[in-house]
């Protein structure tokens, strides 16, 4: 029986020679480190969003009477409502970290250069999904917490000259964070983001596998600095399989991933669940020491520190501009960041900068 | 292609330097706006008591006020004295409801324009039928204190009946029996409060059951002021069975926060030990 159904699998789409091409002969650098995993371990942090979040809407109501006791009734009502709604909330803070480690290590590895330029600007642009994921889904509990942090979060835009006020109007649906702020954050977190994140997975996956996965440049000679001017698949006849090789890796890197999120959901339940996050949104009583989330906190301490606002919010964008374009911009041949002083002293003073500005921005 | 970026971004950045300018309704908007600190200076009570025109006795009223259990509840100046706290030039108008500061016999009815049940029971005590009578017996400042001088208005709580504060008008011993009878009730009312407290900060909402314990507490307190202790004794069950139930409710919680704890630890050594064996599995030699 299973041989039957296993051969008109393969009659239909070739079951074997997908397995065969994609997975045991498709070969990866011998000294392929374990920081190359954190795409797949992202990918799956992904798809743990996407399940726990289906879960969720089953009994989330989205109207700004009935949010907070949705959520409420998902904590404490639902069998096993919390098991999902921690694994949201904890996830989503764990995924955008993996996401911003997996950029800042292939950064560190030069793994952006040429021909990988528009997996860089397909991943930053995924990154910059991710955060938005994270801005429209912190409003939906409809908190005091959610609320003003959103409120301070929108209005960054407002130091922008003549299409600031716009802008904020347009994320708000008016001058202040109402139900129909909730309606757009909703219909942004679950129906917008998820295809165009989706469409970039699929255009970053695509790119890796047309291109090929790049080789660490510590340890070994790079092969990669001849000039680039017709396509050439990288391959490795002499590297390791795939399957099992590196999936056991990323792999591993998945269950580490998922213990650290459950590490954090049994010992630090209220980690990200402040006073503020139990108490009903109240627009007219604002809270002590409101801030928006962790990753938020550079960005709005450094608009704080900057006395000129629209000069604060350019140099923002100006940063995320050459961030996403840097391939383009980064001109040298030496892949290891390691032989450039000057760019590594760069991105540790960057690094620093927004270790501090998070800290700052905290306290 | 470089450069070209380059130069885009080194104009954009001097452009927008020199036309965005100061952006004030950002600034006073959002920026400046530390979010509840500052929305205190604009309580024109607050901000006249602690200017330096202000006579220095009643200096220290927002200090003593900020550390009161009314200012805990976001009990501020007009709620009690009335007047606009947002128009100076109208803050102390009788046209928008100033009291001011109540006189001395005044004050059981100035505070229980909210504590409407304490006001009831007082009036028909000891307490209250001495004041009335004489003009000086005790009234709610005499134990609760006040915002003057070094006092602050203290939450409620059995400690508040002391020998030190009893013995100035009478003998402690009635005092005494009457603390005796409320000990336990109490002493179960604020172990609740703390239980409460603790699943706060497991990221529990408990404002449903909270409420119950609040209007108990309340009730309970309310039934002292008739300082009758055969009364209180008489009536005590009937609140330690109300607080029975949401001591049950507490205790319920509790079990399922320990229940979920175990459950996410047990997942939490599932993916370890699958971990670890992928992990083994990796660094088996292959042929």
């Amino acid at each position: 029986m299973f041989n039957r159904i296993k051969k008109w699998l393969e009659v239909r789409i070739g079951l074997d020679d997908l397995t065969r091409t994609q997975l045991t002969e498709y070969r990866v650098p011998k000294n392929v480190n374990i920081f190359a995993t954190l795409g797949f371990v992202a990918l799956a942090g992904y798809a743990i969003q996407v399940i726990s979040g289906i879960f969720l809407l089953i009994y989330y109501t989205p109207h700004p009477d009935h949010a907070f006791r949705s959520v409420q009734d998902i904590m404490t009502r639902v069998p096993y409502g919390w098991l999902f709604r921690q694994m949201h909330v904890m996830g989503s803070n764990i995924m955008i970290a993996v996401v911003m480690l997996h950029m800042v290590t292939v950064f560190l590895m030069g793994n952006y250069k040429r021909p990988r330029e528009l997996t860089w600007v397909g991943g930053g642009l995924m990154l910059l999904v991710t955060l938005t994921f994270g801005l429209s889904g912190y409003l939906l509990p409809w908190t005091q917490l959610s609320y003003w942090a959103t409120t301070v979060v929108t209005s960054m835009p407002t130091a922008f000259p003549y299409v600031g006020d716009f802008i904020a109007s347009l994320l708000r649906g008016g001058d202040y964070i109402s139900g129909i702020t909730l309606g757009r954050f909703f219909a942004l977190h679950i129906a917008i983001l998820p295809p165009v994140f989706l469409s970039l997975i699929a255009l970053h996956i695509f790119l890796i596998k047309r291109i090929g996965i790049s080789a660490t440049p510590f340890g070994t000679s790079d092969e990669e600095k001849r000039p680039l001017t017709e396509y050439k698949k990288k391959t490795y006849p002499d590297g390791s399989p795939y399957y099992p090789y590196f999936f056991q890796k990323q792999m591993l890197m998945v269950m580490i991933y998922v213990a650290a999120m459950f590490f954090l959901i049994t010992f630090m339940p209220a980690l990200f669940s402040p006073d503020e996050a139990n108490t009903p949104a109240n627009p007219l009583k604002t809270p002590f020491h409101i801030r928006p989330e962790w990753y938020f906190l550079a960005p709005y301490q450094m608009l704080k520190l900057i006395p000129n606002k629209f000069l604060g919010i350019s140099i923002q964008i100006i940063l995320v501009g050459i961030f996403l374009l840097w391939p383009f911009l980064d001109s040298q041949k030496e892949k290891n960041v390691f032989k450039r002083p000057v760019l590594r002293g760069v991105f540790i003073f960057l690094l620093a900068l927004w270790v501090v500005l998070t800290f700052w921005g905290r306290y | 292609m470089r450069y070209l970026f380059i130069s885009l971004l080194v104009i954009l950045t001097f452009s927008s330097f020199a036309v965005g300018g100061y952006k004030e309704k950002f600034e006073r908007e959002f920026m400046s706006q530390p979010w509840a600190g500052e929305q205190a200076e604009e309580n024109a009570c607050i901000a006249c008591h602690v200017s330096d025109k202000m006579e220095p006795k009643l200096k220290n009223i927002p200090q003593n006020w900020q550390m009161s259990i009314h200012y805990e509840n976001n009990v501020s100046c007009h709620d009690c004295h009335g007047g606009d706290p947002m128009d100076a030039a109208m803050s102390m108008s009788r046209q928008r409801g100033f009291i001011g500061a109540p006189k001395y016999t005044e004050v059981p009815e100035f505070c229980g324009k909210c504590h409407i049940g304490i006001l009831k029971n007082y009036l028909e005590s000891g307490h209250g039928k001495a004041l009335k009578k004489t003009g000086k017996g005790p009234n709610c400042v005499t134990c609760h204190g006040s915002h003057k001088e070094e006092q602050f208005i203290q939450k409620a709580n059995i400690d508040i009946i002391n020998e030190q504060r009893c013995t100035k008008c009478h003998s402690y011993e009635r005092a005494m029996i009457m603390k005796q009878a409320l000990f336990l009730t109490e002493k179960k009312i604020g172990e609740l409060e703390d239980n409460f407290k603790r699943l706060k900060k497991e990221g529990v909402f408990t404002a449903d059951d909270e409420k119950p314990l609040f209007s108990t507490q309340a009730e309970f307190r309310a039934l002292f002021h008739t300082v009758d202790v055969s009364l209180v004794k008489e009536r005590t069950d009937e609140f330690r069975k109300r607080l029975d139930i949401i001591e049950k409710n507490i205790h319920d919680t509790l079990g399922e926060l320990r229940f979920r704890k175990n459950f996410s630890a047990f997942i939490l050594l599932l993916f370890t030990g699958m971990g670890v064996v992928l992990f083994l599995i990796s660094k088996t030699p292959k042929e």
